[in-house]
């Protein structure tokens, strides 16, 4: 599967964790720095152990599950700044909110041309709402 | 209103050829069905039951000319010369091919509209009193807030992706015209008793399957911080939300599933993170906005009135469309004149592209350019001088729109039904025209008072029937089409939902019905009593006794 990831195709770069957040509770940091979580997980306890962690996986198992743009949001608001992926059902057409809600990684579903996925982050260059990379409407920068 | 300046306009250009690139690659077979049905929703393309349908956002129902005569163009070019107002005061168009869409969009994005969020599980267009700024009860102007939240809401990464739509309705008077109680954040602007002005904010009603007055969440909130809150009961409800099922996902079920309370709880606490924060609107921000709302050039209250009189007594059928169809306006010399979109000939809410440019001409003449559209699926030039009200009357009435009955029983609100809709399971149109031609003595009618009749051809009630005074549900029953009555239903200020009066109607029995429970509150009306009035103090049992005589009882 491609992997995107600071804004590039990525050849070099550490697996998608197989260990999921709530197991990784349990076993501590010897399960080492990088979950799989999704929007069941119990936020609070991700935002508290995310400054353990170099890495948070975050799946879409549906891509109509908007959950994960939410905990995206509230993990870099919270001056997390690891990696968040994208894993699951990513698509070109949603990697545009991903990247501004804070993912800076995505897993791409197998169908997905990276190239062209690649041209779809910052399609559209204005924006009304604050967001992870610091552009917002005029009246906030 | 609020012009476009070039970030608006780059967002909206970007819009179009994103979502003309999606249709390229749908078309391609690069795009699975059910995730350009999502992507298509998102930017209101529908496929119906005979063609697909597009919803065009008219945000908070305002409208400049040029722009309903950009409409009428579009129904000429890509549908069949005519447009549908829904409730949302939002336009549809029935006939246009999926493949012209991209299209359309960018001859609209060329006047400054677009589609954008008009259906999906997203933030949908922001509805609110077509009176605002003009009415006399008004406390405040909404429109500038619902110009923040459009900006706000618009494309806004974080949730594009709810568990279902989402749907926010301002109100700014005394009365609330819009229908603030029954949507999922209801926001009423008002003065608390130090004097400074704020929101009360409602969350958790709505309509559809499950239908729920509003509950406030926050008593008063300064206006500053109105984004902040928003976001925050956004977030809670887009992590809290249920997703396993579609008809449990609103917001009210959450709401009601941990209590107000509770939810009160959760937001106050995401709140407090983002409170005074990065979406703390400015001052400066906010006249800014406000800034596009001032008060047209009026005329001087002694060049604007007119002694209309003598024009009542020589043309009686003018002096009731007054008396019907204009309301008083809060500058002296003018009056909000509206425009009925509900004659014997068209589906409530339907208007062909002759009548878009002739009520475009209008609004040029004698409205400062400037229309709305209602919920209630009417239109409002909402800025008439008096001395102008006849010859607007008469131009009216070449377009076949100087019909009397604002407020009658026959303004009544319509869906589309299963003439048009995938979802519907029964007619509604031919009902409205049954009652159309059933009750066309308009003495009678205004003798009646006001009485809003709405009709909803399913269950996910896009008829409102639930807030009507008389509600109609159509239901499909063994292969055969038949109604629900519901009554006492009100989304006015005095907002409740109406009860079922009892077992479903035929469709050949409606119109006897509706004249039933008509001649049930003639009889026991009393003096200056409306039909919402009666039918409060009496109860249903003089109305079920008429409507299903004794075979009701035996069967019960």
């Amino acid at each position: 599967m491609a992997l995107i990831k600071d804004q590039q195709l990525s050849h070099n770069h550490a697996a998608t964790p197989e260990i999921r957040f709530a197991d990784w509770l349990n076993e501590g940091s010897l399960a080492g720095d990088k979950v799989l979580a999704n929007g069941a997980d119990d936020l609070a306890s991700l935002l508290a152990s995310a400054s353990q962690l170099s890495m948070i996986a975050i799946e879409f198992e549906t891509f109509a599950d908007g959950r994960g743009y939410s905990m995206a949001r509230m993990l870099r608001r919270e001056g997390y700044d690891g990696e968040i992926r994208a894993v699951g059902d990513v698509a070109m057409d949603r990697v545009d909110f991903m990247h501004r809600v804070g993912f800076n990684a995505f897993e791409l579903r197998n169908d997905q041309d990276a190239a062209q996925v690649l041209s779809k982050i910052g399609e559209v260059t204005v924006h009304f709402q604050p967001s992870a990379d610091g552009k917002g409407p005029a009246y906030m920068v | 209103m609020y012009a476009y300046n070039q970030f608006d306009q780059t967002l909206v250009d970007q819009r179009v050829e994103q979502y003309r690139d999606q249709t390229r690659r749908y078309l391609a077979g690069q795009i699975p069905e059910d995730e350009f049905r999502v992507l298509r929703l998102m930017n209101g393309l529908y496929i119906q039951r005979l063609a697909p349908m597009l919803r065009v956002a008219i945000p908070y129902g305002l409208m400049k000319s040029d722009q309903l005569r950009a409409l009428s163009q579009i129904s000429r070019t890509y549908d069949k010369g005519y447009g549908h107002f829904t409730t949302r005061q939002n336009m549809q168009f029935n006939w246009p091919t999926l493949e012209s869409v991209p299209d359309i969009l960018a001859d609209l994005a060329k006047v400054q509209m677009h589609a954008i969020q008009t259906s999906g599980s997203c933030i949908r267009n922001t509805t609110t009193d077509p009176f605002a700024g003009v009415s006399a009860d008004e406390i405040e102007d909404t429109r500038p807030w619902c110009e923040l939240i459009r900006q706000w809401s618009t494309l806004h990464p974080e949730f594009a992706y709810l568990p279902r739509k989402f749907k926010i309705a301002v109100s700014g008077s005394s009365s609330d015209r819009a229908a603030s109680q029954v949507h999922d954040i209801g926001l009423h602007l008002y003065r608390n008793d130090a004097g400074e002005m704020g929101f009360e904010v409602l969350v958790g009603g709505g309509l559809g399957r499950t239908p729920v007055i509003g509950k406030t969440v926050r008593k008063f909130l300064e206006p500053q911080e109105l984004l902040t809150y928003l976001d925050a009961v956004l977030r809670v409800y887009n992590l809290n939300g249920r997703r396993d099922n579609k008809y449990k996902a609103r917001i009210k079920i959450l709401v009601n599933a941990i209590g107000i309370d509770a939810f009160g709880a959760m937001v106050e606490a995401e709140w407090q993170l983002t409170k005074g924060k990065e979406l703390r609107l400015p001052a400066t921000e906010i006249e800014r906005v406000k800034g596009f709302f001032k008060a047209p050039d009026y005329l001087p209250a002694v060049q604007a009135s007119s002694d209309l009189e003598p024009v009542f007594n020589e043309y009686p059928q003018f002096a009731k469309w007054h008396k019907q169809n204009t309301r008083d306006h809060k500058q002296a010399g003018y009056r909000i004149v509206i425009v009925a979109l509900k004659n014997q000939l068209q589906a409530p809410g339907d208007v062909n592209h002759q009548q878009m440019d002739g009520i475009a001409a209008l609004a040029d003449e004698f409205s400062f350019s400037e229309l709305r559209s209602t919920h209630d699926q009417n239109l409002v030039l909402a800025d008439v001088a008096q001395r102008d009200l006849f010859a607007l009357w008469l131009k009216l009435q070449d377009l076949g729109m100087a019909r009397a009955n604002v407020g009658t029983l026959t303004d009544m609100i319509n869906c589309p039904g299963l003439d048009f809709c995938s979802l519907a399971n029964a007619e509604t149109l031919i009902l409205s025209r049954q009652v159309n031609e059933t009750f066309d003595d308009m003495d009678y009618l205004y003798d009646l008072g006001e009485i809003q009749l709405k009709i909803s051809g399913c269950i996910n009630a896009c008829g409102h029937h639930h807030v009507g005074h008389i509600g109609i549900l159509g239901v499909e029953k063994g292969g055969k089409q038949v109604y629900q009555f519901t009554l006492g239903g009100s989304a006015s200020n005095d907002a409740s939902l109406g009860k079922t009066l009892g077992r479903s109607i035929e469709q050949d029995q409606v119109v006897v019905v509706i004249g039933h429970i008509l001649d049930v509150y003639v009889e026991l009306r009393q003096t200056d009593e409306t039909f919402l009035e009666t039918i409060r103090r009496v109860g249903f049992a003089p109305f079920k006794e008429r409507v299903y005589g004794t075979h009701q009882r035996s069967a019960a």
